[in-house]
Formats: C-alpha cells, structure tokens, sequence
C-alpha cells in the first residue's frame, strides 16, 4: 500500500518528507505503533501533524507558497487549509493505540486521497489505485458495496447528441431516469436536464419558457426543448477553471474531478447553456435508492462544494450503452452515438436532418444538435 | 533590387505561414474534425451483450441493413388461424362474445382506414398491402411505410424512433409497433414525471433568475 502513492507524482520537491510520514509517524499504515509517538502532548502533536502535511512549505512565507513555481496553485491552498486538519486526523489515528484497524484503514485512506494527483494526469493504476480506494473507504463508512469503474475513453469514438424537438412531449421521463442513474442530491433536486416549454410561434425565448411546469403535457400551443450539457468541442467552462479540475476527454466527454474542484464555480458563469450544477449543501440520496454502478467521472458520489453536470453518462456510454435519458425517452426525441463513425444514426441525423445548435455564433462548437421532422 | 526584395516577401510568406500552420488534430470546427477523422466503429465496443435477450432479425432496406426486433412471438394469441378458422363475416354473429374487444380504432377516420386496409379477412396470419399483397407480420413496417413516407425514410436513417440497446454496433431498432400502437398509435396525453417543488419554492422567493 505503502508504494504507488499519489502524491509522489507531483514533482514539488516535498517528496522526501511525505514518504518518512506516509502513512503514520512510524510509517505502518496499519495496527498501532509502539513508538514514543502516542505520548506527544496536543502542541507537540500539531507541530507534527503540520510537519506531515506541509513540511518544509511552512518555513516559506505565503507568497512564496502560492507563486513559488515548484508549487501549483491548488497543492498551496489544500495544504495550508483542508491538509492540515485530515492530516492531522489522519496521523492522531494511525498512530493511536486505541484506534482500531478500521478506524486506520479509513484514515490512511483520507491521507492518501488527500493528496493523490489530478486525475487527467494518472496513469491507469493510479486511477485503478483511487477507485479501489473509494470503493473501500465507502465499504467502511456504510457497510455496502460499490462498483466503481475508469474505463478511458475509447479510440475512434467522439460521442454526440441529437434532440428532435417536434418529437419531445415534455414529459420529463428523461429528466427523472437521469437523476436515478446520476445519483442526484434529492434534497436540492438537482436536475442535469431541463425540459424548457414555450409557446408555438414565438421561437426559442428561453426566458419566457418554462421549464418547471406542472400540468398534463403536451399542452396545447406548445413545444418542447430539452437542455443539457451539450459537451462542447471547444468549452469555454474548461478555459476557466483555474485547478483544470474539468477537462475535455479524447471521446469528447467534457468531465469533472470532484476531488480536484475547488468550488470556484468559474465554469459555471463561463457556460453559455447553463449546463453545469453546484452542490451547495451535501448532495444527498437514499441509501436503496443509491445507483451503485459507478464511474470515477461519472455518477459517483459528490461531495458539498463541488461541481458536477451530465456526463453523457460516462458509466454507461463507455460500455457501449445509451445514457439513461436517451434510453427513458418514449418518443425517441432522443439520439445518441459516435460522431466519428458513417455508419451511425447519428450521423445519419446529421447528414440528412435540418440540424442546429443553439448560440452556434459563441464558437462553443456544442455536439448537441437540434433537428425538427 | 526589385525583384530581390519581392523574393524576400514571397519567403517570409512562406516562412510564416509555415509556422502558422495548426497544430495536428486541430480543426477549425466540429465538422471539419468528423469529417476527417471518420471511419466506420470496429472498436472494442458493441451492443451485442445487450441485445443478447432479444430476438432480432436483420433487414435491408434501401442502403440501410440493421436488426429489427421479431414480432410474432411477442403477439399472444399467433398464429391467428388457430381462432380465425372460418371467415370474418361467419364468424361475426356467433354468439354475444367477442374477441379483441379492446381494440379500439383511433387512427386516422374510417373513409381511409378500415380493419381490411391492413388484414386480410381471407388470410388472418398476414397482413395485407395497399395492392392485396401479404406481408409478414414480422415485417409489419412495411405496412405503415405505404402512408407515412416521410417517417419512414427518417426511421430507415435512424432520425426517427428509438433502437433497442445501446449506440455501438450492430444498430438494433425498434419498429413502428414497438412504440405505438397500429389501432390508437397517437401519444397520449399525460403528467410529467417530475416536479421539482424546490425551484418552485425558489421562484417564488424570487431568488430564480
Ligand atoms: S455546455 Fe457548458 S458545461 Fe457543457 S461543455 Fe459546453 S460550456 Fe461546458
Ligand atoms: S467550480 Fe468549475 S472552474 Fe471552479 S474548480 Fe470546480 S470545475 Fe474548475
């Protein structure tokens, strides 16, 4: 457990340190240390937790911390704030006496996801490394099995979107498989997908439209248009983020790292579709109804503070299955395939359907297109 | 001197457009990048797991050949001609009771559709074209095809309907009857699914935008 550690793939120089501290004071990541260790009194403890987490940083004044060019801007921020407490946790527990093995097992967990690398830049044992440990540290804390998966993204494959809008009816079955498949915070009800409804003849005025109605459907007078993130060639969410804790996948997948996000929240001005979603409060989702197939990207859980949007269902789509929405939708207004292959419907909507995106002039390149009958 | 001077232009042109050429595997737009890097999907990936429950069978139509989910299995009382022995018409009057009470025809009105337009009261385990030719239950397709065209041509490319599992190959789509139904085939109207109280809740404090 000890090797393949995270946070010796970012080169600043600290290495040395953090591998005498990995684990505990006694570097054993697991049963108790019989060192002198468990008798520091609470300052000389803080002093050796913050001598764990941080080490040499401390020494440097702020700005060097922060504009130091052996650090990035992100590892001094978690380092001088979140770092210092879990660390601190995590080394009083591994190397307490009366702490039992689990209890450990699940801080040297913490300790190690604290500090693991970006995900765009794992190798895949590193990100095999990662969802092992998530998987095992929700075993811990519930007592329940998931399934996690980093499936890459596949070669020759660049996923897109069709949407027919005479076909949609608004009846929203996309938007509520979408939420069980993307295990949603049902507190807030959240929604990756908004199902705009406006009035016949007056064009897309997303401002007039409403897309929280309540009566039966297709009301009279009325078309429908569904709204999502459109996974855009060129995302302006992505230029943005300061940490680049979202990125644009080689299959087009525009993906977040929740444990790289600092909440900043940069992305979601920069999206001209609003398609991106904040967890303002913990996201929240009851245990039965937890969808435990999972992707690392995808619809793991989030955590309070942290962006997340639609994935295209990273879970499914990289084992060759439709997102939930195309696959809820009854009308199949719905169309989803690889953009790369001739032979797909989708690039048969494409070729032979009067297609459009909405805001085509921002140069966002969305691979989302609009097509009526 | 002149001339010189017009070749000095003509290599700093080259030269720079030289340097200014983009990077490899960048495009100007999204179609640009699908059109050249397209080639037909014989990846790792494919549907056929997902399929592997369904009984399909394949078809060609026009450039289009793709599996279509088989019907008759799927109709309970097939074959007909186990009930439908006799003629229509004979059988008509028998006794008060009747089979297929529940079909009720909202298609279309009756100056252009009648039961005969697709059955053959002679031939009860086919179906029947426009021109009194059979066509397969399985193929059933067909029969919608001769009135609506335009559906068909959009259902043939994949712009219309839905497939069965999946977006990698093979391409398994559902036919006409999967999704509606030939004697009422219009949605219906209904309740969305979801309602989402608490935007409602923030609208109303005015906190939406
Ligand atoms: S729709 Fe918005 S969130 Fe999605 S890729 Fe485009 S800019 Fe980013
Ligand atoms: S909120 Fe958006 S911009 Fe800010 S760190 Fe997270 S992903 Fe990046």
């Amino acid at each position: 457990m000890s090797e393949n550690k995270k946070w010796h793939s970012l080169d600043l120089g600290l290495n040395k340190k953090k591998e005498a501290s990995g684990a505990c004071g006694c570097g054993k990541s697991q049963g108790s240390c019989n060192s002198q260790e468990e008798e520091l009194s609470a300052d000389e403890f803080y002093e050796a937790a913050i001598n764990a987490s941080i080490g040499d940083e401390r020494q440097r004044d702020g700005f060097e911390q922060v504009f130091d060019v052996k650090m990035d801007r992100r590892t001094a921020f978690k380092k001088l704030t979140a770092s210092l407490l879990i660390g601190a946790g995590a080394v009083s527990t591994s190397c307490s006496v009366v702490a039992g093995d689990d209890t450990k097992e699940k801080a040297q967990i913490d300790w190690e996801e604290q500090f693991k690398g970006n995900y765009k830049l794992m190798n895949d044992e590193e990100k095999q490394g990662t969802i092992n440990r998530l998987m095992r540290s929700y075993e811990l804390r519930t007592g329940k099995n998931i399934s996690m998966t980093a499936e890459n993204a596949e070669e020759d494959v660049l996923f897109g979107y069709a949407f027919n809008i005479s076909k949609c009816q608004g009846y929203m079955d996309c938007v509520s498989a979408c939420v069980e498949e993307n295990n949603q915070d049902r507190n807030s009800q959240m929604q990756y997908i908004r199902i705009h409804e406006m009035k016949d003849g007056e064009g897309f005025k997303f401002d007039k439209a409403d897309d929280n109605y309540y009566h039966e459907v297709p009301a009279e007078g009325h078309f429908y248009l569904g709204t999502q993130c459109f996974h855009c060639d060129n995302p302006p969410c992505v230029e943005v983020c300061p940490v680049q804790a979202t990125w644009k996948e080689e299959d087009g997948l525009v993906v977040i790292d929740y444990d790289w996000c600092i909440g900043c929240r940069y992305c979601m001005a920069a999206c001209p579709y609003d398609g991106r979603r904040f967890n303002w409060s913990k996201p929240e989702v009851p245990a039965n109804e937890i969808n435990k197939n999972q992707h690392y990207l995808g619809n793991r859980m989030r955590k309070k503070g942290v962006m997340e949007k639609c994935t295209f269902c990273v879970q499914r789509s990289r084992k060759g299955k439709n997102p939930a929405c195309v696959d809820a939708c009854p009308t199949g207004a719905r169309i989803f395939g690889n953009l790369l292959d001739p032979n797909s419907t989708i690039r048969w909507v494409l070729e032979n359907k009067k297609v459009f995106r909405l805001k085509e002039d921002l140069g966002t390149e969305p691979k989302f297109w609009y097509f009526m009958d | 001197m002149k001339n010189k001077n017009l070749t000095y232009y003509f290599l700093i042109l080259l030269a720079v457009s030289f340097f200014s050429c983009k990077k490899e595997g960048e495009y100007h737009s999204i179609t640009d990048k699908i059109e050249a890097e397209s080639k037909p999907y014989h990846g790792k990936l494919t549907s056929d797991e997902l399929l592997a429950g369904s009984e399909l069978m394949e078809i060609t139509e026009g450039k289009h050949t793709f599996l279509i989910l088989e019907r008759k299995g799927q109709i309970k009382s097939f074959a007909c001609i186990e009930c439908h022995s006799k003629p229509v018409t004979q059988m008509k009057s028998l006794d008060g009771q009747k089979a297929h009470w529940d079909i009720k025809m909202n298609h279309a009105n009756s100056e252009i559709i009648n039961c005969a337009t697709c059955h053959n009261g002679k031939d009860m385990n086919n179906l029947n074209s426009l021109t009194g030719k059979n066509i397969d239950f399985n193929l059933s397709y067909k029969l919608c095809a001769q009135c609506h065209s335009s559906q068909f041509e959009d259902w043939k490319g994949g712009a219309h309907g839905k497939k069965v599992a999946g977006w990698a190959p093979p391409r398994a789509s559902m036919t006409c009857v999967n999704c509606h139904n030939p004697h009422s085939p219009g949605y219906e109207t209904r309740w969305p699914v979801q309602f989402n109280t608490q935007k409602g809740i923030e609208r109303k404090e005015g906190l939406d935008h």
